[in-house]
């Protein structure tokens, strides 16, 4: 291999990209994207909750109805005048969502309650009445037990529960295992977004050269595998580029929020004593103070990610030899695609349950590992030995994929006209 | 140094699966002169071709250039512009000319000297900062002229260089490819459209199915085979022309015929029956063409053509 052709490639691939606008673009707007995309994702999970209902209420004893209605009077409707068959006759023209008939039995021997209802609504509008009825049974209950507030209000309390990890050598420190879960999960998923993304660039780029017919004029200077090592490389470099662009962004712009917020809480700070206690009540971690990212992290961040970025590159750059158009690629691509999925589906395991077995296999398999380590590093303290095991063996693998596909693209580049199937590429391999 | 052979080719074959696209293939290009490798699509021409360039491995026999096996260091001893041309369609001119210089082995400085003799003699010098997706046709062609010269090379090959250039530029080759020959320098180019190169080889290689059917000076083998073409103009009725015998006519129109004389007839007997069916306003008897000679060299029935691998 003639380093210096190898390094002219990489420079023209890394050249040309990196002043393109595309590239400016993309690295703008990924990162809006993404915060858009988790934006959506949480506007459509909090709308969901919204159901609108109405259900009658037909209750004998008068007493739930006027609990209910001071709970949420648009939803329940007091309806213990109206007949049994006049409530059917309502749900069935849907003037209202249901009706539970509620009797003296269901208050004082817990005979369940029933709603009867059109059926459309699901598992939310169920819950919620559900939830709604509990709660005013159990104060009627309580009401009728003749219990004092006090123990009433034991009752209505939810104690929090504050979690500080002890080190080996007997440190304690803040938990930030909610925040370091979602690190971990964000990490693996720009590692997964960035195998798709650099690796159908290099894909790209391979199609290009190949329907430009620039291919033959290039051979006849470089040897194939000095194309495909500098075109790996070149992305590779655009690849820490964006990515350290990103980085660094992010932690600018948390080393300058830090003073603002700093002060910003210590002027508040009796309001964030409350903040807490009802946050704990909600169940909702209140970061008090800006957890840190340790630098290891980011290290091995960038470890797993260029492995990652190794391992998959050259099979993408196998696939672009094969095909004759971007859209000949898929029947091909399925190989690749399916590996990256399933890393990807092991990575919401991994980033809430790191230790669990499947997380834990799933670290150490080579075409799993980029993804799914990172959030295991990120969220709990992995054995050195499996993060060793891990790196030998994604290092193992890219050897193997190198190979496979240097042989592949050898061939592909040359072969004009029509796309390679799985038994062409088996041909080559074999020549 | 051997003679004053540039590239050697030695029993060279070359087998995709079952398909033997090159079989026992040997010639010699000589050192300052144009070589043709002629044959129809499909003959294994463009094999050997990227052989020569180390752009395919050699499976059996071996090539020299210089007296060197082909390798890397070969590579920049070669100009080459293959059938299938294309530059970087997103790249300045000027980018791309350096790169693919720079590829050859040039220094960035030397590139760009020579970059700017050639866009200056092409009248393209103001045409450095456009993206060569941005030029028509045929500058995009002449930007693939200077890609393939700019390294200044001793030996250039040109593989099918004719088809899909336009007139201009089909003339600004010859010029070119004239021109270098006169410095010296090697050429060895494909066609397989033979009338072509006739007035510019020295020598030339028919291939055909993948083997060498005849090779060697190209004035040597048009006086081995004779005068025994008739080229003739006519006006009247031409249907005597189908009455001849023991000829072959390669090219007819309403009033030119190319004919073929084969054993035991003679062009004297021809003229006369032509002169009683019309009026002959020319008679020439002159060597065969390229493709007559490939065409009684192989038989007719067994030019195959097959897809090139």
């Amino acid at each position: 291999m003639n380093w210096r052709q190898v390094f002219l490639v990489l420079k023209r691939e890394y050249l040309t990209r990196v002043k393109s606008k595309g590239f400016i673009a993309a690295t703008l707007l990924v990162p809006i994207g993404f915060i858009a995309i988790y934006g959506i994702g949480i506007l459509v999970v909090v709308w969901e909750s919204d159901v609108s209902y109405q259900i009658g209420i037909k209750d004998d004893t008068s007493q739930i109805v006027t609990a209910l209605n001071e709970q949420s009077p648009e939803q329940y409707l007091n309806l213990s005048d109206i007949s049994i068959d006049s409530l059917r006759t309502l749900v069935q023209t849907e003037e209202i969502t249901g009706y539970v008939h509620i009797t003296e039995e269901n208050i004082s021997k817990n005979i369940p309650l029933e709603l009867i209802y059109s059926g459309s609504g699901g598992m939310t509008l169920l819950g919620t009445i559900r939830s709604d009825m509990r709660d005013v049974f159990r104060q009627e209950q309580l009401k009728r037990a003749e219990v004092s507030q006090e123990v009433r209000d034991i009752f209505a309390t939810r104690i929090a529960m504050d979690s500080r990890r002890l080190s080996e050598d007997g440190e304690e420190t803040d938990d930030d295992t909610a925040f370091l879960s979602g690190v971990g999960f964000v990490m693996g998923f720009i590692i997964f977004g960035a195998i798709f993304g650099y690796g159908g660039y290099i894909m790209r780029g391979v199609i290009e050269e190949k329907t430009n017919r620039i291919i033959e004029v290039i051979t006849s200077s470089v040897k194939p595998i000095e194309l495909l090592t500098g075109k790996m490389a070149g992305v590779g470099a655009l690849a820490v580029t964006q990515i350290g662009i990103w980085l660094i962004t992010v932690v600018g712009l948390a080393m300058l929020a830090a003073p603002i917020l700093s002060t910003f809480m210590s002027a508040q700070s009796e309001d964030l004593a409350a903040a807490e206690s009802m946050a704990a009540q909600a169940d909702i971690p209140l970061l008090s103070n800006i957890p840190t990212i340790e630098t290891s992290l980011i290290i091995y961040f960038v470890v797993f990610f260029l492995l990652g970025y190794l391992l998959y590159s050259s099979l993408f750059a196998a696939v672009g030899s094969a095909a004759d158009s971007e859209t000949d690629t898929q029947q091909l691509m399925l190989p690749i695609m399916a590996p990256i999925f399933i890393a990807y589906f092991i990575l919401f395991q991994s980033s809430r349950n790191p230790e669990s077995v499947i997380s834990v296999v799933g670290s150490i398999i080579p075409f799993f590992s980029p993804i799914v380590m990172i959030s295991r590093i990120a969220i709990s303290d992995v054995p050195f030995w499996q993060i060793g095991l891990a790196i030998f063996l994604m290092i193992i693998t890219f050897i193997g994929t190198m190979w496979l596909s240097a042989k592949i693209y050898k061939v592909g580049i040359l072969s004009y006209g029509s796309s390679a199937g799985f038994k062409d590429l088996l041909k080559w391999i074999r020549q | 140094m051997s003679k004053t052979n540039t590239i050697q080719v030695n029993n060279l074959s070359k087998t995709f699966g079952k398909t033997k696209a090159v079989q026992n293939v040997s010639f010699d290009v000589e050192k300052g002169r144009i070589f043709g490798l002629l044959g129809p699509n499909g003959a294994g021409k463009t094999t050997t071709i990227r052989m020569i360039n180390y752009i395919i491995p050699v499976d059996q026999g071996s090539i020299t250039i210089n007296d060197l096996p082909v390798s890397p260091k070969t590579q920049r001893l070669i100009g080459y512009m293959p059938e299938e041309r294309g530059l970087y369609k997103k790249m300045k001119v000027g980018e791309q000319l350096i790169y693919l210089a720079q590829l050859k082995g040039l220094s960035i400085g030397d590139a760009k000297e020579k970059i700017r003799y050639w866009l200056g003699r092409f009248n393209a010098l103001d045409w450095n900062q456009k993206v060569v997706g941005e030029l028509s046709k045929g500058m995009s062609q002449k930007i693939q002229f200077i890609a393939t010269i700019v390294h200044d090379p001793d030996i250039y090959i040109f593989d099918e260089p004719f088809s899909g250039l336009d007139p201009i530029n089909s003339e600004l080759l010859k010029e070119i490819i004239i021109e270098l020959r006169e410095k010296g320098k090697t050429i060895l180019f494909s066609t397989h459209r033979m009338e072509q190169v006739e007035q510019m080889c020295d020598d030339i290689c028919l291939f055909n199915n993948g083997k060498v059917v005849l090779t060697g000076n190209l004035r040597d083998i048009k006086k081995k085979f004779g005068k025994n073409t008739v080229l003739m103009e006519f006006q009247g009725d031409s249907s005597f022309l189908d009455q001849l015998k023991n000829v072959r006519i390669n090219n007819r129109s309403t009033n030119f015929a190319e004919i073929r004389i084969l054993d035991s007839q003679s062009p004297q007997d021809i003229l006369k029956e032509a002169i009683n069916h019309a009026e002959i306003h020319k008679f020439h008897l002159v060597e065969p063409s390229l493709n007559e000679i490939f065409i009684s060299t192989v038989g007719e029935d067994n030019i195959k053509i097959q897809e090139e691998a």
